[in-house]
């Protein structure tokens, strides 16, 4: 037999079998739980201060928003950084290879399901964004920096955790490389103000697709600037979000057993 | 599968990791609805070639065709595989439905359909009882059954199974065995059966290749491998105790006969082994009667897979 009338998208397949394997395991729900506790203990913080006037309420929102931006796409590359290397350890990953399934499709459908860790952050910060930017007005302006700048960071680490993991022969190595490149990325966000307004300085934020996720909703949440006159710090989010996908597609080819050389 | 296309068709195959060669010129035949083992020693080279032959690595030389379709189409190539591999894992937190239904979906098959193959497969694996419980509550025997069922989902035309029935119990054995040789009765697959458990597969394997070192030393049924390998056959005799002594001076000046030792324990019984089964175990008899020994009993055993493994795979040690 082996030919079937009907044949499903093989990504399609893969990518629900994904979702089920993080939403109905402990492993999903168990990220999402950490990402929801530190994200409460922050806007608790952001909004207490903005209450006892220490802090701007715009600034609490800027806040929340950063560290929504910033814990979701360490959420989702540390999901997307285990979808290969996870099944190369556990052993699983053979018995996937020797189906018809073509490896580009593997990693699209992995890529797919773990994008969904962003998503559920997303929805998570959204009541915290929405409550605390009612205040002083920017409900509009903190919902386009989460949603749009946050989703192509999102997407672009997860990009990068699905790389790594594709290459990486063990989850340990495929972790430690993602979040060491996390943090490469979200350097250039924590130079000396002097630094960071100088010309290099600029020049390293608005290339680097986390730090000028980061400078978007700090310029437009916190100093007021308006999304119109920011809108160039969306451009290294949206050009990494598609060449790391790219580059995370192409390198499906390099997806082998332990043993391949 | 057409009637006269072998299953797999392999020629020259070798495969190298770096500068090491790991299958060296390999060549053998599977036909279809036939079982064939390919043994050999840890680090021979079998899981090479059947990673090989499913396409999961690439070999540095020579050609096969599985199921007809040349390694160079690997997706149209694995679409007629199943595969057990050596190390396979299982997603403890899926049900057994869920992991068949998953892979019926991955080779093509629409849900439903694919949910019903799994269903049936699980029936006709013995684990119809636990189609709905979590894969982390199975035992090592029924997760091997489970692999295995999962090798049939596609109702593949040749299925690879490396160590079937590794680390299971005797019993656990013989239930994979049974239920592999009638699953592929059932629907002609040939099969290519990796395993050190060299019982089992004189027990299910029409024909056998030996690797050693990467290379075939011994390949056809397993009376040509034990043949190939020089092995004799084995006789026990009984005579009259009092005439033992004589019967074995007798014995030990036969050409014919390689060792001969008498009973300890079993006075009168006399352990032979011989340069070949039948013949020299009938002009022995022939000896011992004219010599006027009364031969009160004959055993006449075979040479066994096992001691011809050992001798191939020795003796290419000692090269």
């Amino acid at each position: 037999m082996t030919v079937h009338s009907r044949p499903q998208v093989s990504w399609v397949v893969i990518a629900i079998h994904e979702l089920r394997g993080l939403w109905l395991s402990a492993k999903g729900l168990t990220v999402l739980l950490g990402y929801t506790l530190l994200l409460s203990i922050m806007a608790f913080v952001a909004a207490s201060e903005a209450q006892l006037n220490l802090l701007d309420a715009r600034e609490s929102v800027g806040i929340v928003v950063q560290m929504a931006i910033g814990l979701g796409t360490l959420a989702a590359l540390v999901v997307s950084a285990d979808a290969i290397s996870g099944e190369r350890e556990r052993d699983t990953l053979e018995a996937l290879l020797v189906t018809p399934v073509s490896r580009r499709a593997l990693v699209i459908g992995k890529m797919a399901g773990a994008s969904s860790m962003w998503m559920a952050g997303i929805v998570v910060a959204l009541p915290y964004v929405v409550a605390m930017a009612r205040g002083p007005g920017v409900a509009a302006d903190a919902l386009f920096v989460l949603v749009v700048a946050g989703s192509l960071v999102g997407i672009s680490l997860t990009a990068v955790g699905m790389a790594i993991s594709a290459v990486a022969m063990s989850n340990r190595v495929s972790l430690a490389a993602g979040v060491g490149l996390l943090l490469v990325f979200a350097a250039p966000s924590q130079l000396p103000a002097v630094t960071a307004n100088g010309v290099l300085g600029s020049f390293l934020i608005a290339a680097n697709p986390v730090s000028a996720g980061l400078k978007l909703a700090g310029l437009v949440l916190i100093d007021q600037e308006s999304l119109a006159s920011q809108w160039t710090l969306l451009i290294s989010p949206v050009v990494a979000a598609v060449v790391l996908t790219y580059v995370a597609i192409r390198l499906s080819s390099r997806v082998r057993l332990g043993g391949a050389r | 599968m057409s009637g006269n296309r072998p299953a797999v068709l392999c020629e020259g195959l070798s495969v190298k990791y770096g500068s090491v060669t790991a299958v060296d010129r390999v060549t053998f035949d599977v036909q279809p609805g036939e079982v064939f083992g390919l043994l050999g020693p840890n680090g021979a080279g079998k899981t090479s070639v059947v990673r090989a032959l499913t396409t999961i690595l690439d070999p540095s030389a020579g050609r096969a065709e599985v199921a007809g379709i040349p390694l160079d189409r690997p997706g149209a190539l694995r679409a007629q595989i199943g595969v057990l591999p050596e190390s396979n894992g299982y997603p403890g937190a899926e049900t057994a439905l869920d992991y068949l239904r998953f892979y019926g979906q991955l080779f093509g098959m629409p849900a439903a359909e694919s949910a019903e193959r799994g269903e049936s497969l699980l029936r006709l694996f013995g684990l119809g009882a636990n189609t709905n419980q979590l894969i982390s509550t199975y035992s090592r025997g029924m997760r091997q059954r489970l692999g295995i069922a999962r090798a049939l989902v596609n109702e593949p035309q040749v299925l690879f199974l490396d160590e079937p029935t590794l680390g299971l119990d005797p019993a656990g054995r013989e239930d994979v065995l049974s239920h592999l040789t009638s699953a592929v009765a059932t629907n002609g697959a040939g099969v290519v059966l990796c395993s050190h458990l060299l019982d089992d597969v004189e027990r299910v394997c029409d024909r056998v290749a030996i690797l050693d070192r990467g290379r075939v030393v011994a390949l056809g049924t397993v009376s040509d491998v034990i043949e190939t390998a020089g092995i004799g056959g084995r006789m026990r005799i009984a005579v009259v105790p009092d005439r033992a002594g004589q019967a074995l001076g007798q014995l030990l000046k036969m050409p014919q006969v390689v060792r001969a030792e008498s009973s300890l324990s079993r006075p009168g019984e006399i352990d032979i082994d011989l340069v070949e089964r039948e013949p020299h175990a009938n002009q022995i008899l022939s000896l011992l009667v004219g010599a006027g020994i009364e031969v009160r009993g004959v055993e006449l055993q075979g040479a066994r897979l096992s001691e011809a493994f050992l001798t191939l795979t020795n003796r290419d040690v000692e090269r």
